[in-house]
Order: C-alpha cells, then sequence, then structure tokens
C-alpha cells in the first residue's frame, strides 16, 4: 500500500511542478520549497550513514588508540562552528585555511595535468598525421587559432585580425549550438522520464492494487 | 495578412505540442532505427574485451533529477559486464541520489543472472563524500576509504575485494554522471594512475566531455539519452538473448525514449523553422514598405 500511495504523491508532486508552465501557483511553490528540504534532510542522512559512521564514529568506537588520528579531522569538522559563536568565530578560519589549501592542491595537479597539458597537447597537431584526417586537423588548427584571435584584445579586430576574429566567432557559435542542441535533448529527456512515471509507472502500480 | 500575429504563438501550444509528441510514442513506440557512433563503440568494445578476470570500477555519479538519462547507460553497461562474467565493484560519489540509484540499478539487474554471488561478482561500497579525496584514495587502497560494503561487511570479508587492491586491479573506470564528476575520473584518476575511463555523462554536460574523449583521457563516451540507446542497441546486437528485456511492454529504456526525442525534435525544428520564415516575411515586408516610402 506504501507503494501505491508513494507513486501517488511522486505523481501529485509531479503535477505541481508542471503546473509553473501555466503560471506561478502555491503548488508550484510548495514542491519546490519540499524539493529542496528533502534533498538537504537526504543530504544528511547519506552523509551521516556512508561517510561518518563507517569511516569516524565506527572506527574510533572499536579501536579508539588505533584509530586516534582520526580526532584530527573530527576536530576540524567540529571547529567549522565555532563561526557561530562571535568571540571565537575567527577559529573556524583554521579549518577553512585546511579544507581549501587540501582542495587547491588536489586542483592544481589536477586541471594542470590532468586538463590543461593533455589537452593542450592534443591540440598541437600535425596538419597532416595523427588521429585525425587532414581536413580534421585543419578545421582544429582554424577553430582554435581563430578563437584564440577573437579573445585577443591588445589589437584592434581590423582587416586581417577581424576576419579571422570573424571566423572565430562562426566557430564559437557552431560550438553553442551544439552545446543547445544537447540542452534540449537533456531536458527533453526528463520529461520523457517524467510521461513515462505518470503515464506508464503510476498506472502499472495503480493496477496492481485495484 | 497580419505576420505580427504570426509571431506571438502562445507558448502554452508549444508545451502542449511537445507533450503530445512526447507522451504519443511512450504509449504506441515507434521503434525508430538506431545508428552508432565511434564514442559508444569503442566503449561498447572496451567492456567486450574484458572477461571472468577483470574487474570493471562502475561509479553512479548521478542522481534521480538526470535518472531517466542515466538509468538506461547503467543498466546497460551492469548488464553487459555481467553477460561476460566481468566483476563489478559498485560505488556512488554524487551526494543526492548517488547511492539509492546504485541500490535501485543492481536490485533490478542482479535478479536477471541468478547466477551472481555478491561479494564474489560484484560489491556494493555504498557512498562516500568528497569526491576527488576520495578518488585518489581508492588509487593507494579501496579499504582507506571504504571500510566496509554498503550493508557494513568489512572489505577483507569480500572475496572479490581481497583482489581489488585499488586501481591497478580495475581494468576500466566506469562513470554514469552528471555535471562534473565524469571530467575528474579522466583529470585525476586517467591522468595520475593511468587507468583507463569511460563515461555516461547527461547529453547537457556533453559537449564538454568530448575534450577529454579527443584528447585520448577517454575511451568512450555516451553523450545523454541518444548514447544510452546506441549502447543497448550494440548490446541487443551482440547478446540477442537481452533483446525480450529491451522490448518489454512497459518497461522504460532509452531507445523508447529516443522515439518521443525525435518526435520531439523535429517538433522544435519546424518551430525554429517557422519562426524564422516568419521573420523573414517580416524584415522583407518592411524593406519593401522603406522603398516605397522613398
Amino acid at each position: 500500500m506504501s507503494e501505491l500511495l508513494g507513486v501517488w504523491l511522486g505523481a501529485f508532486l509531479t503535477l505541481c511542478i508542471f503546473s509553473f508552465l501555466y503560471k506561478d501557483n502555491p503548488f508550484f511553490r510548495f514542491a519546490e520549497s519540499l524539493f529542496a528540504g528533502v534533498s538537504l534532510g537526504y543530504y544528511i542522512g547519506i552523509v551521516s550513514t556512508n561517510t561518518l559512521v563507517p569511516n569516524m564514529i565506527r572506527p574510533l568506537t572499536a579501536d579508539f588508540s588505533g584509530n586516534a588520528h582520526l580526532l584530527i579531522p573530527l576536530l576540524l569538522g567540529l571547529n567549522l562552528y565555532t563561526r557561530y559563536i562571535p568571540r571565537i568565530a575567527w577559529m573556524a578560519r583554521l579549518s577553512l585555511a585546511v579544507y581549501i589549501a587540501y582542495y587547491v592542491g588536489i586542483f592544481m595537479v589536477q586541471k594542470l595535468q590532468g586538463e590543461v597539458v593533455p589537452q593542450v597537447g592534443k591540440t598541437i597537431l600535425h596538419p597532416i598525421g595523427g588521429n585525425f584526417t587532414p581536413v580534421d586537423n585543419l578545421i582544429m588548427m582554424v577553430g582554435v587559432l581563430s578563437v584564440l584571435i577573437y579573445f585577443y584584445f591588445s589589437i584592434e579586430h581590423k582587416r586581417a585580425v577581424g576576419v579571422v576574429s570573424r571566423v572565430g566567432i562562426w566557430f564559437l557559435m557552431l560550438g553553442f549550438g551544439a552545446a543547445f542542441g544537447y540542452t534540449v535533448m537533456g531536458r527533453i529527456s526528463l520529461l520523457i522520464g517524467r510521461m513515462n512515471y505518470l503515464f506508464i509507472d503510476v498506472v502499472q502500480i495503480t493496477s496492481q492494487y485495484l | 495578412m497580419n505576420l505580427e500575429r504570426l509571431v506571438q504563438v502562445d507558448r502554452r501550444i508549444v508545451y502542449l505540442l511537445i507533450a503530445l509528441g512526447t507522451l504519443i510514442p511512450i504509449l504506441k513506440p515507434i521503434g525508430f532505427a538506431v545508428s552508432t557512433t565511434p564514442p559508444v563503440e569503442n566503449f561498447f568494445a572496451k567492456v567486450e574485451s574484458l572477461g571472468g578476470d577483470d574487474a570493471v570500477l562502475v561509479s553512479f555519479d548521478y542522481g534521480p533529477t538526470t535518472a531517466p538519462e542515466c538509468d538506461p547507460m547503467a543498466e546497460a553497461v551492469l548488464r553487459h559486464c555481467f553477460t561476460r562474467g566481468i566483476k563489478v565493484v559498485v560505488v556512488a560519489l554524487f551526494p543526492l541520489g548517488g547511492v539509492t540509484m546504485a541500490g535501485e540499478a543492481l536490485e533490478k539487474i542482479v535478479p536477471q543472472y541468478p547466477d551472481l554471488v555478491e561479494g564474489e561478482d560484484y560489491v556494493f561500497l555504498g557512498y562516500k563524500d568528497g569526491a576527488q579525496a576520495t578518488m585518489k584514495q581508492m588509487g593507494v587502497a579501496f579499504s582507506g576509504v571504504f571500510p566496509s560494503d554498503q550493508e557494513g561487511t568489512p572489505l577483507d570479508e569480500l572475496p572479490l575485494m581481497t583482489q581489488v587492491l585499488n586501481y591497478a586491479n580495475i581494468a576500466l573506470v566506469v562513470s554514469i554522471a552528471t555535471n562534473v564528476i565524469g571530467e575528474w575520473w579522466a583529470n585525476l584518476v586517467n591522468a595520475q594512475f593511468g587507468t583507463p575511463v569511460a563515461v555516461g555523462c547527461t547529453a547537457v554536460s556533453a559537449p564538454k566531455y568530448y575534450a577529454f574523449l579527443d584528447s585520448g583521457q577517454m575511451l568512450g563516451l555516451l553523450g545523454g539519452l541518444k548514447g544510452a540507446s546506441e549502447y543497448e542497441q550494440l548490446l541487443i546486437d551482440r547478446y540477442p538473448a537481452l533483446e525480450p528485456i529491451y522490448s518489454k511492454a512497459g518497461e522504460y529504456n532509452a531507445m523508447k525514449g529516443m522515439d518521443a526525442q525525435t518526435v520531439d525534435h523535429a517538433i522544435i525544428m519546424l518551430f525554429i523553422l517557422y519562426g524564422n520564415g516568419v521573420y523573414f516575411l517580416i524584415r522583407r515586408r518592411e524593406k519593401r514598405e522603406a522603398r516605397l516610402e522613398q
């Protein structure tokens, strides 16, 4: 019975969200607020049961001295909440500093080694060799160079530079067009999912109980 | 003819047509042919090259908000792995629903393979917070970040995880991703550990992922529902025994979704042509009126 109630509640909330297509209304705002609240509650629950308990609480209760190093992240985490006590609010910055430094360290290497270097490397192509056909290589070279010229603002975009920069705009437009096409596909997919839920899943599950 | 009125189509008419264009193919599937593309074929070929001695890490990096696109990818990849007897390690790194999506996918797919033994043929390690930190730590040891599986069984009690210690024992990472987590598998795990990575991503993210694909940091890519439908088609072509699962009435999959997708795209393109056509007619009329005034 709870399954039946669940699918009908889902159907009602889906229709509440769809009602925005007509105009803004209290049903839409109720469903939107509920979604935000449920998401936050879910996140807190999932982090507690999947990270805090198995990676922190369970090891500390099982073998405190062997896992004493876990107290460092625990204290850093608790220290974040000192920002709510005005007199010692500055202490929260210490935890933030560690957190930010850790992720800056990870990100710097990740972005440079894993993104900038390999992708720039693959953009520097032999005009007639490599993985692609000479035509692909030519398009890639013209595209990259013309877009770079378009974003080079130290020279006035006139005469030859202006022509190349206009070619760059065409490449950018093609890129935006592809991105837009994919975005439409993504949004339509979500609509398909909801329609499928309303007209197939709800009907199938309801018919099981009739 | 009053051209200005032709431009002012009530947006609710567009919504209605899109709703009908979606609903009719769902209720009465058309069965448009699915053509495959190299990014999906390469992904499929990599999984096809693996066998019972290999382990694939499948990361659920999406939530219910993108399930209609990502669920079919995840299910097809899991079916492919289980059909070939490949060992599967399932994790979830997306906070808002990743672990739930993974659990639901396993609940749906595993019963279709009655010989599968949890802990030996597949493991479900659950969700862990801090995606990049988790990815880095898995490169050292899975047990360092996942001390137990989703049900609380310690990793050293799971036969599969005594053989799969870190990325060195993983033949392929598959990330079914929304937003950026799939990128991190490429620019962190592939770059720093050399583990082959293939990604199934939402259509919105796909254009950016192509940069990683072309630079060789990903060996394959499923872009949105279209990519998922291609994978399903390849799976059916290679394993016809799976065909009844995909043709079952009332069962959602990407190939059926692509019917509605195709009809909706046709409607959108017709509206774009209509809008541009009327715009050019108005512009021509304005030019003609300007000439007459001169």
